[in-house]
């Protein structure tokens, strides 16, 4: 199921491991990542995706 | 009625980062789009379980990445592109160095398991915390923290090469740290 219970961490992980996303990943990469991301996001949304969301607020409003 | 619009005005602000993780996820731009719709529709289908004022990005994400694994699993007999065929079709023209440094890490995102591609995308370039990672991944923090750290390795490892033309430093293939090494210890 989409929806299935999320699986809470267990343990005391959450503060065994004093790292940071800054501190594990060296600049260039996650420079590069985040570019990579943010390349994708900048597209225009393609038509579809209106439509479909269009169809949905109709059926929305229909019912 | 206004609280559906204004559901699906979320949803559809959320579109490019939908976009942008689907394709991290499968290096395809078409099938990234094609599990971006998926998951507009089960998060329509299913809108009543979002909880008001909760994360709908890491909602989001959460569903489109059930739909990743999902689709996976039907495609079992099929090899994961590791030669990075679809990731070469990423709508990326490489006009500029800069882009074809995006290319590459493109590629080389394609060569790491899967589980370890999307904890990386989701702390590096979502923005999403080691703890809303870890939400979406249904894993412990931990969990997603070794797995960064193996894809951080792999990566450098992949493009060392290409990374120290960028920083003028060849990248050492770094291990686990000390507090990685614990994170791991405690998820296994």
């Amino acid at each position: 199921m989409v929806m299935s219970e999320k699986i809470k961490p267990e343990g005391p992980d959450n503060d065994a491991a004093a790292v940071n996303p800054a501190e594990q990943v060296p600049d260039w990469l996650s420079n590069r990542l985040r570019r990579m991301f943010i390349e994708v996001m900048d597209e225009p949304v393609p038509e579809e995706f209106k439509v479909l969301l269009r169809q949905l607020e109709e059926k929305e409003r229909g019912s | 009625m206004a609280v559906q619009d204004k559901f699906l005005d979320q949803v559809t602000a959320l579109l490019p980062a939908l976009r942008a993780f689907g394709r991290s996820l499968c290096g395809d731009p078409a099938r990234a789009d094609d599990l971006v719709q998926d998951t507009v529709l089960k998060a329509w289908t299913n809108r009543e379980q979002f909880q008001s004022g909760s994360n709908l990005k890491a909602w989001l994400f959460t569903i489109l990445r059930n739909c990743y694994y999902s689709e996976l699993r039907h495609r079992k007999f099929e090899i994961e592109d590791p030669d990075g065929i679809c990731a070469a079709q990423v709508a990326i023209t490489p006009d500029h160095d800069a882009k074809l440094h995006l290319r590459d890490l493109s590629r080389a995102l394609q060569h790491l398991p899967p589980d370890q591609r999307e904890a990386l995308i989701l702390v590096c370039a979502t923005g999403l915390s080691y703890e809303e990672a870890a939400d979406v991944c249904q894993v412990a923090v931990g969990t997603i923290k070794s797995r960064i750290a193996r894809a951080r390795d792999r990566l450098v490892e992949l493009l060392g090469e290409d990374a120290a033309q960028v920083t003028g430093v060849m990248p050492v293939t770094t291990s686990l740290t000390e507090p990685e090494k614990l994170a791991e210890q405690r998820t296994t």
